[in-house]
């Protein structure tokens, strides 16, 4: 079989010492490894700064800190005090008792080290003072926190006088670094607090034992603090940074791989040869997937042995079951790999367009660490997903057979696909000829050259009523019906939450529109933290622009993709121009974002707290980052790039920017403690936008602005983003006392205040200046 | 062997960069494609190379076409140019033990094979070099060697003597000719006169995507009515080329 023997070689080119994939390593692969390395170190460096001085020798968690014991509490633990003394002299070391859950009245916990479970007192005003909490935990040894109200007996005598139906709350908060800490915290509700409730009960003459009189909140609690103790240094290592790091050597070593293996030989001209061969396309790509894979197993292997004996995994059958997970993942991994290799003509840009991909799959083991401590057997059987679980399981000597299964039978049958695809993508001669004839240089040209003639003819000819929808209803009907879709899975998943009865509870108070506004940017706000909401919204934000990319062909007449985008104000082609404009414009927008964080600093409207990104948070930081990127560039392509190249068929250009610019202001209103001053700034930034737009031809730059703006306003400053809360940020600002709203924004966020208005004023005079001296040398040229 | 059948070739839908191209070639046969640059020389190779489609038209090579047996057509035709190019940092030795196995020609020949294209060459000191220490006329006698590993009956040679100086040049041509008379059908493009006029059976001119003369190098002299055959090229590219 020429197949056969063809595969044979393509892999074993890979290996040859002067072979086909010679190393021809890049600066931008240079540049990414190094920044991966960097990166790699001060997580590392922050993570021992974080844990190594406290209790590193301390496994011995097994206290329980109550926070606002009500008298009711503390004599029943006084009661059953005695219980647990004589349980203790019976058995003198707990270590013959460990994890019995069952006799409450001498119920211990332990983790590994061992003790006897002791509660400690503790006072607050405040039932959310998670840094308190942590810290009592941390100093008590402790792994679960009870909070109770301050008035748990009033509100219970209440109930059962029948003055309320209301349940007194309690909350729990558990420490979340091991799934152990989880089931003890179970055992804990179970017994001794479904026994105290009972006891309660037992004074009014009830004899009912369950949970059935409070309503119990239970939280997992991660904090910087309460990581600590070798235990849990092995926990963290085998489920985070091992799985991390595998997953970044399997994605760094195959881009670098596989980007050079089609992508590069069709650089070099090396790939029409074997193209020519009577190697079937089939074989071409399993015999270079082939390589890839054996390739990059070669450090993935050897670094996970190496993990798994330090481990402390000396089973032979977790170890292969490890090396089963890595190569999968691999297979994975490598498909997409030689699907953008082929896709792509070179290097650089196979390696630019693997960089979304990575950054993806890099978010994914992000969502991974947040859900170790309580996650679903489902994401066992996901791809991706039920690798980094996997990897963290075998590691911690418990592996998980059915996820094995069938996230690897999911995974394969998804590289099988991505595989077909590739196949069938290497017979159509696009990707395969490097066209160089005069012609095609001409067609290429044609394309690159897509830039908008914005001073194109009026046609009057334009339908009214057609113009209308198109450009003034279109847009408003795009964007609700793809945030609504956005936002029913989430309202569905939220709805199962105890929140939900909450805020249903707070609706009955509701009188005002204004509070019912208020009520729902509240919502708004704990949706801003779900990475669930985050993903539909980036979806969502991509399908406006993708819908506007079709409008345009329709009304347009348009035929190709890049016709269709230079039309929306992306013209594509230029990456280089693509590159520096939008760089430059992520610039802009961060620097001006930074002089009106300054003005507000300096005139002592506001002050920073530190560092505020917490490690559980970078999850949703990261989420939250991604969709700004479409976010930015969705309402560029609504009201710059396509609106106002549209109203320029009919009108002047001055027409298009006014218009554009009160729609866009318009469409802020409904936002939360929108002002009249806000409207103005947005008229000034749209405007201001709109003539970057002129001055570039394209919205690359000025989608970056916007993107750049958005993203440190809220992610970085941590301040209201047009009204909306964002959920994390590096810093956060804290008003002054004195602050006034007018130069603030208030709840609006800076963009609805002076701050703004005068850095915009300033950029729209720079950029009017430029236009002008833009138009006189074109004038002087013709 | 080679048989093109009102070929047409356009990559954008207003312009065509082969407007109807047929002609024939047969065993034993060399054919000339002769053109100025841009005139579509390149495309038509690589069509019949089979690494471009036809936007309409058919070509067949022995027969058989692109559309069904692809692969049978790699094993029939050796395609050079200048596009193509070998690793760099590979040694002729290597390459050719790689493609020969992509060829899938056993283990028992390949070694042969391989001493009797070298030795021809005079590739063999030169084996374990790396590819891109040789000089230009070593590299090219390689892809030569490499692109016509699997004895295909069919060869297809895009300017196969640029840039070569003149003893490659002629070790070159003289090859042609004794593949020729081994019977393969050779097809060469080519804008060097004196290569076209002492190699080729038939010539074709291809102007602007169309043949706009075909013959050999006296029936071309005859049409122009002129004396030698870079005059009659001069001719017949002046009445056809339009701007």
């Amino acid at each position: 079989m020429t197949g056969k023997r063809g595969i044979k070689t393509l892999i074993g080119s890979f290996f040859r010492k002067r072979g086909q994939s010679g190393a021809m390593a890049s600066n931008a692969s240079f540049l990414v490894s190094l920044a991966f390395v960097a990166a790699l170190f001060c997580v590392g460096v922050s993570w021992l700064l974080w844990r190594f001085p406290y209790h590193l020798f301390s496994d011995e968690v097994y206290n329980i800190v109550v926070v606002n014991a009500p008298e009711s509490f503390v004599e029943f633990n006084e009661q059953t005090q005695p219980y647990r003394d004589q349980r203790a002299a019976d058995y003198g070391d707990p270590k013959d008792v460990i994890h019995n859950f069952s006799n409450i009245y001498a119920f211990q916990y332990s983790y590994d080290g061992y003790g006897w479970t002791e509660f400690i007192y503790k006072e607050t005003d405040a039932l959310y003072d998670f840094v308190s909490f942590s810290k009592w935990m941390h100093q008590n040894d402790a792994y679960l926190t009870v909070v109770f109200p301050k008035d748990f007996d009033e509100q219970v005598n209440n109930r059962f006088n029948g003055l309320t139906d209301e349940k007194p709350e309690i909350l729990t908060y558990y420490r979340a670094d091991s799934l152990e800490y989880a089931s003890m915290k179970n055992g804990f509700i179970e017994e001794y607090l479904a026994y105290y409730q009972s006891d309660i009960r037992a004074d009014f003459g009830f004899k009912i034992t369950s949970m059935t009189d409070s309503q119990l909140e239970e939280k997992p609690l991660v904090t910087s603090e309460n990581n600590y103790g070798l235990k849990a240094i092995r926990e963290s290592l085998s489920r985070t940074f091992i799985p991390i790091l595998l997953f970044i050597i399997l994605l760094y070593s195959s881009m670098s791989i596989g980007t050079n293996v089609i992508a590069g030989q069709k650089e070099r001209g090396t790939f029409t040869g074997i193209l020519l061969t009577p190697l079937p396309r089939y074989a071409i790509i399993l015999g270079y997937l082939g390589g890839i894979v054996l390739k990059t197993l070669i450090p993935a292997i050897s670094v996970a042995t190496f993990s798994a004996l330090l481990m402390g995994c000396f089973d032979i059958g977790a170890i292969l079951a490890l090396y089963f997970y890595i190569i999968v993942l691999e297979i994975f991994i490598a498909s997409i790999t030689i699907l953008i290799s082929v896709i792509n003509d070179t290097v650089i840009s196979a390696q630019t367009a693997f960089l979304p991909i990575f950054l993806t799959l890099v978010a994914v083991c992000v969502t991974c660490i947040q859900t170790v401590s309580e996650r679903d057997d489902f994401y066992m059987f996901l791809p991706v997903h039920g690798q980094f679980f996997g990897i963290g399981d075998v590691l911690m000597s418990k592996p998980h057979v059915p996820g094995l299964l069938i996230s690897s039978l999911a995974t394969l049958i998804l590289s099988a696909v991505i595989i077909l695809i590739t196949v069938r993508l290497l017979h159509s001669e696009r990707y395969t000829v490097s066209i160089d004839s005069v012609d095609a240089k001409a067609v290429k040209r044609r394309l690159e050259g897509g830039k908008p003639t914005l001073w194109e003819t009026v046609n009057k000819k334009y339908d009214d009523a057609n113009f209308i929808f198109n450009e003034a209803i279109y847009p408003l009907v795009i964007l609700s019906v793809y945030q609504l879709l956005a936002v029913i899975p989430v309202v569905v998943s939220y709805m199962r939450k105890a929140e939900y009865s909450a805020y249903i509870q707070g609706l009955a108070d509701v009188t005002t529109v204004e509070e019912v506004m208020n009520k729902t940017f509240e919502v708004f706000s704990i949706f801003f933290k779900d990475p669930l909401f985050l993903s539909l919204m980036t979806l969502g934000y991509a399908l406006i622009i993708l819908t506007y990319f079709i409008h345009a062909k329709r009304i347009f007449k348009l035929k190709g993709f890049k016709d269709m985008a230079a039309v929306c104000g992306y013209p594509l082609g230029n990456i280089k121009h693509i590159l520096s404009h939008y760089c430059l414009g992520f610039l802009f927008g961060f620097l001006m974002m930074t002089c009106t964080v300054a003005i507000m600093f300096f005139t002592g409207q506001i002050t920073f707290s530190g560092f505020t990104l917490s490690f559980s948070g970078i999850g949703v930081f990261i989420f939250n980052l991604l969709m700004w990127f479409p976010q930015g560039a969705s309402e560029e392509v609504m009201f710059r790039g396509y609106m106002i190249r549209s109203f320029n068929r009919r009108f002047k250009p001055v027409v298009g920017i006014i218009f554009s610019s009160l729609v866009f202001s318009a469409f802020h209103s409904l936002n939360n403690g929108y002002t009249p001053l806000a409207s103005v700034n947005l008229v000034l930034i749209a405007v201001l936008f709109a003539l970057i737009y002129l001055l570039t031809g394209d919205i690359w730059m000025t989608s970056a602005m916007h993107t750049a703006w958005n993203l440190s306003q809220g992610n970085i400053y941590g301040l209201q983003v047009s009204g909306n809360d964002a959920a994390n940020s590096v810093v956060t600002a804290i008003y002054d006392k004195n602050a006034s709203s007018l130069i603030t924004g208030g709840a609006f966020g800076p963009e609805g205040g002076l701050a703004t208005t005068a850095v915009a004023t300033v950029c729209l005079i720079i950029v009017t200046i430029l236009l002008v001296v833009k138009t006189r040398k074109a004038k002087k040229l013709s | 062997m080679i048989e093109l059948i009102d070929v047409h070739k356009s990559y954008t839908k207003d312009k065509e960069t082969i407007k109807g191209v047929s002609f024939e070639v047969h065993e034993g046969e060399i054919f000339g494609l002769l053109g100025p640059n841009g005139a579509g020389k390149t495309t038509l190779m690589q069509m019949i190379a089979t690494l471009m489609k036809p936007t309409s038209g058919q070509i067949l090579i022995d027969g058989l076409s692109a559309d069904k047996n692809l692969l049978d057509i790699h094993r029939k035709i050796g395609f050079l140019t200048n596009e193509i190019k070998l690793d760099p940092m590979s040694t002729p030795n290597a390459l050719f033990e790689f493609f020969a196995k992509l060829y899938d020609i056993p283990d028992s020949e390949l070694r042969d094979r391989r001493d009797e294209s070298f030795a021809r060459f005079g590739i063999s000191p030169f084996a374990d070099k790396r590819f891109k220490e040789l000089s230009t006329g070593m590299k090219q006698k390689i892809s030569i060697a490499i692109s016509l590993i699997h004895n295909p009956p069919v060869i297809i040679f895009d300017e196969p003597t640029n840039g070569l100086d003149i003893l490659t040049s002629k070790q070159v041509t003289d090859y042609l000719k004794e593949l020729r008379t081994k019977g393969h059908a050779i097809i060469l493009s080519t804008h060097i006169f004196s290569v076209a006029e002492e190699l080729c059976d038939n010539i074709a001119m291809l102007i602007d995507g169309s043949i706009v003369a075909q013959g050999t190098v006296d029936e071309l002299i005859a049409l122009a009515k002129v004396n030698t055959f870079e005059e009659a090229f001069f001719n017949i590219y002046v009445a056809h080329h339009k701007e």
